[in-house]
């Protein structure tokens, strides 16, 4: 049932709200640097370089290095699978919220 | 917290991620660029009329050019590629001055008179400024709205020195979005 195909959807790699963050904001622009990530999720750079990482091993995306005025600059662009993963969590998140809206109120 | 309140935690803040990711008003510069341009280009139908035509053919392509790099740069100091935006914005500016560059066109052949064709001119550009601000930056809104208001205004109002009255307010707008482009690009 596609219900049940779209409850599969779940990927724990997205738990994270970072991880989600990051995969949502590549799905909405093609590249995004690190820097760039640092001042939109509001996070440290141990902590957030931890999470793409995590995203990187997964092949969700893929990243290119590249020199500006001597300083090293990582761009982060999401792969076709992280994009496939993507949509399938957000469609078992789609079902959960509207599972939870229909839900009688107690 | 339950699970659902995680939930609506992680997507609240993956929601403000997005506004900030969205909170772009584009590259100061090319606000700046255009001020300079329009006080200049407008002043000319009161100043020197002749030298209008010639100064827009060259300003409106070679402003165009510089601000295809400028916005290019822009993209690369902010972090930011996004080609599919890039092409939607350097269509939404290279359709408008088509249309733009025949509207001159016809003024400049005889076909239609400056009188008739200057308002509408105005407004062409007008709307190229407005749709802009409407679709792509924000601050560009308010450029497009006084040149649509002085397009009005023009098919009335004969006073001296109206182009460049309309040149100095649409510069000042500009600006004004220059400022507020400077400021969002710090946050």
């Amino acid at each position: 049932m596609a219900t049940d195909a779209a409850l599969a959807g779940y990927d724990p790699l997205f738990e994270h709200r970072a991880r989600l963050a990051a995969c949502v904001l590549l799905a909405e622009h093609d590249e995004v640097s690190f820097a760039r990530f640092k001042q939109w999720l509001d996070m440290t750079d141990g902590n957030l370089g931890a999470q793409l990482r995590k995203l990187e091993k997964a092949g969700y995306v893929s990243l290119r290095r590249e020199f500006q005025a001597r300083k090293p600059i990582t761009w982060y662009r999401l792969s076709s699978s992280g994009r496939a993963a993507l949509n399938n969590h957000l469609q078992h998140l789609q079902i959960i919220i509207s599972r939870v809206q229909s839900r009688p109120p107690t | 917290m339950t699970d659902l309140d995680h939930l609506k935690a992680n997507l609240d803040f993956v929601q403000t991620a997005i506004k900030r990711g969205r909170n772009d008003m584009g590259a100061a510069p090319i606000y700046y660029l255009w001020a300079i341009l329009i006080a200049i280009g407008f002043s000319l139908p009161d100043f020197a009329p002749r030298a209008a035509l010639p100064f827009w053919t060259v300003a409106g392509i070679s402003g165009g050019l510089l601000s295809a790099w400028l916005a290019h740069r822009y993209g690369k100091r902010m972090g930011v590629h996004d080609a599919k935006t890039g092409w939607r914005q350097g269509m939404h500016w290279l359709a408008s001055g088509i249309a733009i560059g025949i509207a001159m066109l016809t003024i400049a052949t005889g076909k239609v008179a400056p009188e008739t064709g200057a308002p509408l001119l105005l407004a062409l550009v007008g709307q190229a400024y407005l749709l802009a601000g409407i679709h792509i930056h924000p601050p560009l809104r308010w450029s497009g709205a006084v040149m649509l208001a002085s397009a009005v205004a023009l098919v009335w109002l004969r006073i001296p020195y109206l182009w460049t009255g309309i040149g100095l307010v649409v510069a000042a707008a500009l600006v004004a979005g220059g400022i507020a482009a400077q400021r969002a690009a710090r946050h």
